[in-house]
């Protein structure tokens, strides 16, 4: 039995899944062990240069890398060297070999294989590269560059530090081991065994490209210009191999016309499932390509274009009618090439039936996702199921177990998946771990510097007033900087400025003697502010805050300056300009820093309650899990019933049994000890920040008398939900015009009412006039549902779809498969003509143009049942204002980034889950509500925390409330408060809360009074040019 | 500045000042501006070493006052670094920036000093070499242009 306080979990995979999961555990006191197989993280998230539909570079939104000096880190920069999570343990280039125990007491072999350089004193100068004799291609760059057999992984990768590709490759010849200025390589490591225990383990294995070279009907590998989605997404990186310039392998001519081929290892005999993120893909290349290569032709070949989530059908719309990016509903058998110029022919039929022959200039096949290639060994080690398809099994209403307790899966491992879910799944994964484990309060860590051990630090000095004592450190990192750059020079030139008392020159200021060199220096000299020329901010700045930390001094009192990578290693051969380049910095850093202040976050306790709106699937399983896990829980229903949507399903598509889960789940909810249910009640303000909320609640009692309540909580978790809309051709008085849940209804509640019904047509993709166009992501899936169903019960019954686009995506593709086989016809419409339906007595008329037969098609119907649009739930507008959270376009809470942080909203400790967020499957509302969880735990288990830091802070003294920065702030923050006299006592002036300021500084700029000041970017800092 | 006033005269490169080595300062963010400098460190792509970089949060950041600053302290050009638009890590900061950046250029050109001295750029963190030709393009500029008109007054 592992040490009940020491509380570990084990994450397989490191890629963005399991980074977030770990660090969510990391983040509420559970150590983790963070296994890679590859010899960096980032995983396939971080060869991508651009993300659908933001169109964010991934380099800073994503996790190959994040901006540094970002107040709220998204995932990577726990994960920097120096920077480090202190419960998090990573072992890269490790496979896991043995697992023996159960749930809370796993027994875990590791085998790691050598890098044979050591990341501690690897300082990245890559003279080991220039004397390595082997060239390899490199796998990142997805073959289309190549690297030395000693290289990084990628040109930021985690750990940022070199590494061997020994297997047949390395020569051994040495040459590396001799050229490495810090001994940091060792040829005879070797592999290494490693034994854990751990209580739980998190499965994010992630995925595998489909190998194109398996249908060699489509050229891949043969023909030069046939690249397959990630060739391409390299090629068109900006990190990629010619800085994002697409060009013809064959002879780096820039392409005139690119075709994209779908489902290519989707959707076909042997891979009966869809992939369900290469349509946006496809369609984000095609936008790219014609924002970036002049009159480009995009052809997209697809048979249904699947933009399921927020924000995509807009995109998907704006890729045709803005962009012009051309799709045709067909899928091709074949690409052949013409061998003089290495163009490549498709063949196909289009829609109307029509044979056509076209020329493309390259060709990407757009490949899908396979399960990962250690799948298999994968469950024989752990024992867990894997589904027909290769992925991991999971049952449909615990999408995040594994078929063995203790054993979580997030990612694309259960399910081809995209970036969101995959980090709604590692977030709900890691809340399913709490909620097992526990946690440990005292195995926090503070955030007064990001992911700093406070535990053994000295108290703070206080500085501020003291005259500045300012050295100067600097670091020649070997000969890196001191080859180009003569630090004796510039250390004599910093000797002379106003407030330096101390210069010195360091060969590796990183290094555990350089450190203890500054910290005794600081000491010695009584220094109270100090710059260190280096390297990199970015991958060097917490750990010199930490040293000036560790002897007291506040951490803002650094200032680090890359003599690096920013001079010496791009002046080379200009050593004078270059010393005089490190002269001037020197010189702003030393003006910078004697004005600086020591900076101080605002410490608070947050109240230990959580506030759930919506006592729906998403919310009761959000309330289940955060009260599980020892927390108060106000859960906030408007209804007098618990449920929600979940109450009008009576069977899915799975088989299981959607009421048996909701009579558990209101079971468990009414009869939790922490769980304080407020029925007929609804949210009426809301104040406070993170931590500190005070939410006023107001309850109708039968009798129609009110009473309002007020509860303080940590954090709120939004589960308002989405409802089906009714008005779709103004037939809703038709007795034999119904939705698809009224079918539903009848179906389990009263068959007999469709005995003698011959012929259903079902509609898709049904709008009420009011609702922007939007896919509602779950109606193809009940329709398919149904309809299979009706042919059960009377397998003559004529049931006619029409639909745009059947978006069954994943394994739902099954569906669409068996609803086909057993006679379900389908015919396509689009918008430009739309069904027609026109009462004929009992019956119904539907007239219909089909696409294939080019004419229109008349059948007549005893029921036309509607696929209609899910809108979010009444009072969602209302309820956004209360909180000052935004809507998305098609009115649904906005999330504060479609991509990395799905649950999340700028506002921080206030959550989103459930249909609230977009129209999603019941096992989706689950992922994304224990992901709530997770994240409002990560707030309720903080013994403190601590809010401001770099925050825009408002002078009253000269505000005139002119509402500048209330226009300016791009995040909406700053708001004139009357309670806060201005300029001369008079009206209001503004307040920036510092809970959520996002330190940009944009409304310092452009304050016309001057009135606002970034902390640690005051202007007299910055002024000192 | 009156009519009478005779303009300063506009150097021909012949007309250098002997070893005339350009001043440039660049504003650059934290997030794609210093990592695109990074990136061209770590490919050991070769710049001039006229241009020295003031690090913002942001370009939103770039103030009016910040600009001239450093031209009155003797900067002969003075470039911005941002995200690319649409790329902000702060949403839309850049696009403020670049508004300043553009009114600047006008506060400049009204005192007789270049439009062309100033300059913003907008590139991801992996274009190193975007960042790296940036500071030549600048450099070679700001030698075409000479020294600023503030330091050739003041001599």
């Amino acid at each position: 039995m592992p040490n009940p306080e020491e509380r570990a979990a084990l994450v397989i995979g490191g890629g963005v899944g399991g980074m977030r999961a770990a660090l969510d555990l990391a983040e509420v006191g559970i150590r983790v062990y963070l296994v890679e197989s590859t010899p960096g993280l980032g995983g396939r998230v971080a060869q991508l240069g651009f993300m659908f539909p933001t169109h964010d570079c991934v380099l800073c939104r994503g996790t190959s890398d994040h901006g540094y000096g970002c107040t709220r880190p998204s995932i990577s920069p726990a994960f920097l060297d120096h920077n480090r999570h202190p419960n998090i343990t990573i072992f890269t280039n490790t496979l896991v070999v043995a697992v023996e125990g159960q749930a809370g007491d796993f027994r875990v072999m590791l085998s790691q294989e050598p890098r044979y350089v050591d990341p501690a004193r690897c300082i990245n100068c890559g003279e080991c590269e220039k004397v390595c004799p082997v060239e390899i291609p490199s796998s990142f760059q997805a073959g289309l560059s190549t690297h030395k057999a000693i290289y990084k992984s990628a040109p930021r990768a985690l750990p940022d530090a070199y590494v061997i590709e020994y297997g047949p490759y390395c020569e051994d010849c040495g040459r590396c081991a001799r050229a490495c200025p810090t001994h940091a390589i060792d040829l005879n490591q070797f592999f290494q065994t490693i034994t854990l225990n751990v209580g739980a383990i998190i499965l994010a294995l992630g995925y595998q490209l489909f190998d194109a070279g398996n249908l060699e009907e489509f050229g891949h590998g043969r023909y030069p210009n046939v690249l397959h989605s990630m060739q391409y997404e390299r090629l068109a990186s900006r990190s990629g191999p010619t800085e994002g310039i697409v060009h013809r392998p064959s002879d780096g001519k820039i392409p005139k016309r690119i075709a994209w081929l779908q489902c290519i290892g989707s959707r076909d005999q042997e891979n009966p499932f869809c992939s369900s993120i290469c349509c946006m893909y496809a369609t984000k290349q095609a936008i790219l390509a014609k924002e970036r290569l002049a009159e480009v032709g995009c052809s997209v070949f697809v048979m249904d274009e699947r933009a399921f989530n927020k924000e995509y059908n807009s995109y998907y719309v704006q890729s045709r009618e803005h962009y012009g990016v051309e799709y045709v509903r067909c899928r091709v058998s074949e690409v052949r090439e013409d061998p003089a110029t290495h163009d490549l022919i498709l063949h196909y039929m289009d829609e109307m039936g029509q044979l056509r022959r076209e020329r493309f200039d390259m060709v990407v096949l757009s490949v899908g996702t396979q399960p990962p290639a250690e799948a298999e060994a994968m469950a024989r080690l752990l024992d867990i199921e894997l589904n027909p398809s290769g992925f991991c099994r999971v049952d449909k209403f615990t999408p995040l177990q594994t078929s063995r307790p203790g054993v979580f899966v997030c990612g694309a491992f259960s399910t081809p998946k995209e970036i969101a879910e995959t980090l709604i799944d590692a977030s709900g994964a890691a809340a399913e771990v709490v909620r097992l484990l526990g946690f440990n309060p005292n195995n926090q860590v503070s955030h007064v510097l990001p992911f700093l051990d406070e535990s053994d630090l000295p108290p703070e000095k206080d500085v501020n007033g003291q005259p500045p004592r300012v050295g100067v450190f600097l670091c020649s990192c070997g000969s890196c900087i001191g080859e180009t750059v003569d630090l004796d020079a510039v250390a004599d030139g910093a000797a002379h400025l106003p407030g330096v008392v101390y210069t010195e020159r360091l060969r590796f200021a990183c290094f555990p003697e350089g450190r203890h060199y500054l910290r005794r220096a600081i000491e010695q000299y009584g220094l109270n502010r100090v710059v260190v020329g280096a390297c990199s901010g970015r991958t060097h700045e917490s750990l010199f805050q930490r040293v000036v930390r560790e002897v007291g001094l506040n951490p803002y009192l650094l200032e680090l300056i890359n003599l690096r990578e920013h001079c010496a290693w791009v002046h080379q051969g200009q050593p004078e300009l270059a010393t005089r380049k490190a002269q001037t910095l020197v010189r702003r850093a030393v003006g910078r820093l004697r004005p600086a202040r020591a900076l101080h976050r605002q410490t608070l306790t947050p109240a230990a309650a959580a506030l759930v709106i919506g006592g729906g699937v998403a919310g009761m399983t959000a309330a289940l899990a955060i009260a599980d896990s020892g927390y108060e829980v106000h859960l906030v229903e408007r209804d007098d019933t618990l449920g929600g949507n979940l109450r009008h399903i009576y069977y899915v598509a799975e088989g299981d049994n959607p009421q048996q889960l909701l009579r558990d789940l209101v079971n468990r909810v009414l009869a939790h000890e922490h769980i304080h249910v407020h029925m007929r009640t609804e949210l009426t303000a809301q104040t406070g920040h993170v931590g500190d909320f005070r939410s006023t609640l107001r309850t109708t009692h039968y009798g129609g008398f009110t009473t309002e309540t007020s509860v303080r909580h940590g954090a709120t978790i939004i589960a308002t939900g989405g409802r089906e809309t009714r008005n779709g051709y103004g037939l809703e008085d038709h007795p034999n015009v119904i939705t698809q849940s009224d079918l539903e209804k009848l179906i389990a509640h009263n068959p007999q009412a469709l005995e003698g019904v011959r012929s259903v047509v079902m509609i898709q993709c049904v709008r009420p006039p009011h609702l922007p166009d939007y896919c509602s992501r779950t109606c193809c899936t009940n329709t398919l549902k149904n309809a299979i169903r009706l042919k059960m019960l009377d397998e003559n019954c004529q049931i006619i779809v029409l639909y745009k686009d059947i978006v069954t995506y994943g394994f739902r593709e099954q569906y669409y498969t068996e609803a086909r086989r057993r006679g379900v016809i389908f015919l396509r419409y689009t918008d430009a003509r739309k069904p027609e339906i026109e009462p004929a007595g009992d019956r119904l008329k539907v007239r219909v143009a089909d696409l294939s037969l080019g004419r229109p098609f008349e059948v007549m119907a005893d029921r036309v049942v509607l696929s209609m649009s899910i809108e979010p739930a009444e009072g969602t507008a209302r309820l956004a204002r209360l909180l000052q959270v935004p809507l998305s376009p098609e009115g649904f809470f906005m999330e504060a980034h479609l991509k990395m942080r799905p649950m999340d909203f700028m506002q921080e400790g206030v959550f989103l889950c459930g249909m609230a967020h977009y129209p999603k499957f019941i096992e989706e509302c689950i992922s994304h509500a224990l992901a709530t969880a997770g994240r409002a735990l990560q707030v309720l288990s903080q013994k403190s925390f601590h809010l401001g830091g770099v925050v825009a802070e408002v002078d009253p003294a000269r505000c005139v409330g002119c509402l500048t920065c209330v226009r300016t702030c791009p995040f909406g923050i700053p708001e004139v408060r009357p309670d806060r006299p201005g300029v001369g006592d008079l009206g209001g002036s503004a307040y920036i809360d510092p809970s959520r300021c996002q330190g940009c500084g944009t409304c310092t700029a452009e304050c016309p009074a001057n009135a606002i000041q970034l902390l640690n970017y005051l202007d007299e800092q910055i002024m000192q040019l | 500045m009156t009519m009478t006033e005779t303009p300063a005269p506009s150097v021909s490169p012949n007309e250098q000042p002997a070893g005339f080595e350009p001043e440039i300062t660049a504003f650059t963010c934290i997030y794609c501006a210093y990592m695109a400098a990074d990136t061209a460190g770590a490919l050991r792509l070769q710049y001039p070493a006229n241009v020295t970089f003031v690090r913002l949060p942001c370009t939103g950041k770039v103030d009016v006052r910040y600009i001239l600053q450093a031209f009155e302290q003797g900067a002969d050009g003075v470039y911005v670094v941002a995200c690319p638009i649409g790329n902000c890590h702060h949403v839309r900061g850049n696009e403020r920036g670049r508004s300043r950046v553009e009114h600047t250029r006008e506060l400049l050109e009204a005192v007789g000093i270049e439009g062309e001295r100033l300059e913003m750029f907008f590139m991801s963190g992996g274009q190193g070499a975007t960042f790296a030709l940036v500071a030549e393009q600048m450099v070679e500029r700001i030698r075409q242009l000479g020294p600023s008109p503030l330091k050739t007054r003041a001599r």
